[in-house]
């Protein structure tokens, strides 16, 4: 008997009983499907990470301070008073596969422009820090050196802020006045970022700029910087910036545990990591749904062993060996759950554009995943169906026959 | 003539937990190729048991059972399903028609299995369906058929391989006994056209179509009867299951 009419004649035995059919391919059907829609928003919203972690520059290189382990609270301002404006001119100076090492000074405070009165987090920075940031000036112009220098009293809006401040008026030329705590500036808006939108570390977009000199010396009165952010000299001299910038810190610190080098790379990494965990993670649960559906189709083959217990005596009184019966059994049992996993596929699929839509990430479904959902759909068929298979192929013909 | 069945000393023993059942208790026959055999016996004889034997649809506890020369009770079971495909045609009493099953489809089933191609079978079982009288019939269920267009579905799977042996299980004992008849006639046909048929039958009347009447009772051959030859040779050999007795048929 031939592998194409065993096939024929298993298909003609699932038509034969169609709601029998789709229901115990339900299982598979929802598995496939969950596992399908699970992996897709796993990897759309990697997708989504790594472009927000790829949009915040090239090569960046963010040294933050740490609070050394088990001090307290007192310490760790200790620490942030060792970060300061000198050692980022000597890092840029000194360094040679690190470029641009922006100092920059983060507050939060009231910016006021006429009547409107709006929060915004007040950074000061140098003026390569668009350079370092990836990020562009639509209207006027950024922070130039001589504002550093000349400690002026401008300021650059994010789009969002923009807008809450002066709705559709032009702003650059006009002045508004920065709160911070009880100390107020009046400062001139020289230009508007462009918009960037949500991004790693907030919403760049309702942020403003000034000089760092400004910031420091008018409102905040620190001698201290938040952090820095410096680039290194290309993507393959990365490794090496971070060396530098650590072995140039651990000698002005003295130990490595007040400060923390972080690259785009490890970001990268640790995101890619984060997030391919998780949905290998949700993929699992998912895939338990298989699991079950391929127990459901067990069951039914088992009834639908027991029910044709007749036919199968008849097949066996006209000559059907013991593998053409087990064949046809385990072939029955693998195009369920097969045409389940194709089911399941384009309802996963569906399940992923939508989410998708909704999440704002595009819904994609890998090739990756397809081949998965489908292999282990069909193995599932294979392994649970097995068992049934081989208890049909070995009920005795004369008592098969005088089964009622 | 060539022996086409050669039972010998065949015992079959059924284990139901604490009590045994002697079903055959050693029978041996002989038949030849060609002829038109009924073993008759009442129900619990050991008639079906003899017939799913022969049909290699089960083996016997002891002896052996030879078909056109081959022993079929020592064969693997792989070997079994072809000698069933390929020599043997079953005729069952309830018909035993796969019921999702056109009867033209129900008559390639045997070919199907014998590996025959797609058209082939096609082309050969529309001309079996024929030869029974079916030919108006092809693509009925066995639902939409009659008793007797059952029956003649069936009879044309048994011959769907040409078989060496028609084994026909009460092939009249669903039916009317005018449909019954039509039936016993179409089996006399076949015989007719030099088929080997054995008929298992608890009916005298059905019996007497056949040329020869084994009579079987309690498990063993109790008479061994000609009829279309007019002479009436009474069972003499032994009836236990030991000694030289059962070669009955032998001659």
């Amino acid at each position: 008997m031939s592998v194409l009419d065993t096939i024929r004649t298993a298909i003609h035995s699932l038509r034969a009983n169609p709601l029998r059919s789709i229901l115990s391919m339900l299982g598979i059907i929802i598995g496939v499907a969950a596992v399908v829609s699970v992996v897709s928003i796993g990897t759309g919203g990697q997708q989504q990470v790594l472009a927000n972690i790829g949009q915040l520059g090239s090569n960046l290189i963010t040294v933050m301070p740490r609070v050394p382990r088990g001090t307290a609270g007192r310490v760790q301002q200790d620490v942030r008073s060792m970060f300061t404006v000198a050692m980022a001119e000597d890092m840029e100076r000194l360094l040679p596969d690190v470029i641009n090492v922006v100092p920059v000074v983060t507050t939060r405070g009231r910016l006021v422009a006429g009547g409107v009165n709006v929060q915004a987090t007040l950074v000061g920075v140098t003026s390569p820090y668009t350079e370092v940031m990836n990020y562009r000036v639509a209207d006027g112009r950024f922070i130039s050196e001589w504002d550093v220098s000349a400690q002026q009293p401008v300021i650059v809006l994010g789009a969002e802020l923009a807008k809450d401040l002066f709705e559709d008026a032009d702003p650059v030329g006009q002045e508004i006045i920065a709160v911070v705590g009880n100390r107020r500036q009046v400062l001139r808006v020289v230009g508007v970022m462009e918009p960037r939108g949500q991004a790693m570390g907030g919403d760049l977009d309702s942020q403003a700029y000034l000089p760092v000199s400004t910031m420091m010396d008018r409102i905040m009165k620190t001698r201290s910087v938040s952090y820095f952010a410096a680039q290194a000299r290309g993507s393959e001299r990365a490794a090496e910036a971070v060396a530098q910038v650590e072995f140039f810190l651990r000698r002005r610190l003295g130990s490595t545990d007040y400060f923390r080098v972080i690259s785009q790379d490890q970001i990268l990494e640790t995101m890619s990591a984060v997030t391919q965990t998780l949905s290998l993670m949700l993929g699992g649960i998912a895939g338990i749904s298989l699991v079950v559906g391929g127990i459901g189709i067990m069951n039914i083959m088992l009834v639908s062993v027991t029910e044709r217990t007749r036919e199968i005596g008849i097949r066996k009184a006209l000559g059907a060996k013991r593998r053409t019966i087990l064949f046809q059994f385990l072939v029955e049992a693998v195009t369920l759950s097969a045409l389940g996993g194709v089911l399941g596929l384009a309802l996963g699929w569906v399940g992923a554009r939508v989410i998708g839509y909704i999440g704002g990430w595009p819904g994609v479904v890998t090739a990756g995943s397809v081949a998965v959902a489908l292999g282990f759909s069909t193995a599932v068929g294979l392994f649970f169906g097995i068992y049934p298979a081989m208890k049909a192929s070995r009920l005795d013909p004369v008592q098969a026959l005088s089964f009622e | 003539m060539a022996v086409m069945f050669a039972a010998r000393e065949v015992r079959k023993v059924y284990d139901m937990g604490t009590v045994q059942v002697h079903a055959l208790r050693g029978v041996s026959f002989e038949i030849e190729q060609g002829e038109m055999v009924a073993i008759m016996g009442p129900s619990g004889s050991g008639k079906s048991t003899l017939m799913q034997i022969m049909g290699a649809l089960d083996k016997p506890t002891g002896g052996a059972v030879f078909l056109d020369g081959e022993d079929i009770t020592t064969a693997p079971d792989d070997r079994l399903a072809e000698i069933r495909n390929r020599k043997i045609g079953f005729v069952f009493q309830q018909f035993n028609l796969l019921p999702r099953l056109t009867a033209v489809e129900n008559v390639e089933l045997p070919l199907m299995y014998a590996g025959v191609g797609r058209a082939e079978r096609r082309r050969r079982a529309i001309e079996l369906l024929e030869r029974v009288g079916l030919g108006h019939r092809l693509h009925h269920r066995p639902n939409e058929l009659s008793g007797g267009q059952k029956q003649r579905v069936a009879i044309a799977r048994a011959l769907a391989n040409n078989p060496a042996v028609i084994l026909a299980d009460e092939p009249t004992g669903a039916l009317d006994s005018r449909t019954g008849a039509e039936i016993m006639a179409l089996l006399k046909e076949l015989h007719a056209q030099g088929n080997t048929v054995v008929i298992v039958t608890h009916d005298r009347e059905i019996a007497s179509h056949a040329e020869r009447i084994i009579h079987i009772r309690d498990g063993l051959i109790v008479e061994d009867e000609r009829l279309s030859a007019g002479r009436k040779k009474p069972y003499t050999a032994g009836d236990g299951p030991s000694g030289q007795g059962g070669s009955g048929a032998a001659s």
